[in-house]
């Protein structure tokens, strides 16, 4: 992290790319990477990837399988045991 | 045997609570059910299926794009849990073990669907014309507040198999690095390499379909 920090100010765009999925990762405060404060296309690279993870986390909940679905689990579970439990497709 | 290739391999650091909620939190009656589920126990097996059901059709659903594929492999899951639940030792929480479950039985069904000649590594680790690029070029457009769920569901479905498996363990599901890891035979610097590759790529599809929108 130290070395990090001393290597930031001389950092190019690709080096700095290149470090990020350790910074994101260690959950530093990217705006306060001193390349960001000289280039404006890497902060807009951190933005979109900080905006990209904080809406994931918002994808969940979502649906439940139909009932379907267990009636099959139920079905292929009371096979006898000299027929292994298989897949019935719910839907074709 | 290692599935990825091995990239900044390192010790995860812990996620401080307020910025990363942890999704898989211990489930009330989850243990009893698992003891009773183990023992041959038809109800503790269904209350286990009513648990988990929404999370492992989510993730067949999120990896397929398709309802119907995405519940028969549910159903796969849950059939192997049944068969295997009495080799769960409880060396991880019960939601790892039984998403690593799902995780197998979703790349079992993505070879034998669109990729029968390829390998898993291969299946995990996009070539290098589907990965994202480096930034170094100006843009014009930035995504903050621009993209709605659908729009982003869209852009997921579209990424690589690999990539869109570590994305949705990690930054949907709340999964650590570590527990990737474990669930997909990889190590912890790949988990976070795939992960940084898929978000890059998805910044790329999201940019390119705002492009088409603004054109349009």
């Amino acid at each position: 992290m130290t070395v990090l920090r001393a290597m930031e100010k001389t950092m190019t765009c690709a080096e700095f790319q290149e470090s990020l999925p350790d910074l994101f990762e260690t959950h530093a405060d990217l705006n306060a990477q001193d390349h960001l404060k000289t280039c404006e296309n890497c902060a807009a690279l951190v933005r979109d990837l900080e905006y990209i993870a904080s809406q994931a986390k918002l994808l969940l909940p979502m649906h439940d399988p139909s009932p379907a679905v267990w009636d099959h689990i139920q079905q292929a579970i009371r096979q006898p045991p000299e027929a292994p439990p298989s897949v019935q497709p719910g839907r074709k | 045997m290692e599935r990825f290739v091995l990239m900044n391999a390192g010790p995860t650091q812990p996620r401080p609570a307020n910025q990363h909620m942890r999704r898989n939190p211990p489930i009330a009656g989850e243990q009893e059910a698992i003891d009773k589920a183990r023992e041959g126990d038809a109800r503790a097996f269904e209350t286990l299926y009513a648990m988990h059901k929404r999370r492992v059709y989510s993730l067949c659903l999120r990896m397929l794009g398709n309802v119907a594929e995405a519940e028969d492999l549910t159903q796969e899951a849950f059939l192997q849990l049944y068969r295997k639940i009495g080799t769960f030792r409880g060396d991880s929480a019960f939601s790892t073990w039984l998403h690593r479950l799902a995780v197998n039985v979703v790349l079992m069904h993505l070879r034998r669907k669109g990729l029968p000649q390829v390998s898993l590594e291969e299946t995990l680790e996009p070539s290098q014309d589907d990965g994202p690029r480096k930034d170094i070029g100006a843009r014009d457009l930035t995504l903050s507040g621009s993209i709605d769920r659908v729009t982003l569901e869209r852009a997921i479905e579209n990424l690589p198999p690999g990539y869109r498996l570590v994305f949705v363990l990690h930054d949907v599901e709340g999964y650590e690095h570590n527990e990737i890891a474990e669930m997909l035979d990889c190590s912890i610097g790949n988990s976070k390499s795939q992960l940084h590759k898929a978000r890059m790529k998805l910044r790329d599809l999201l940019h390119t379909g705002q492009r088409k929108e603004q054109i349009a």
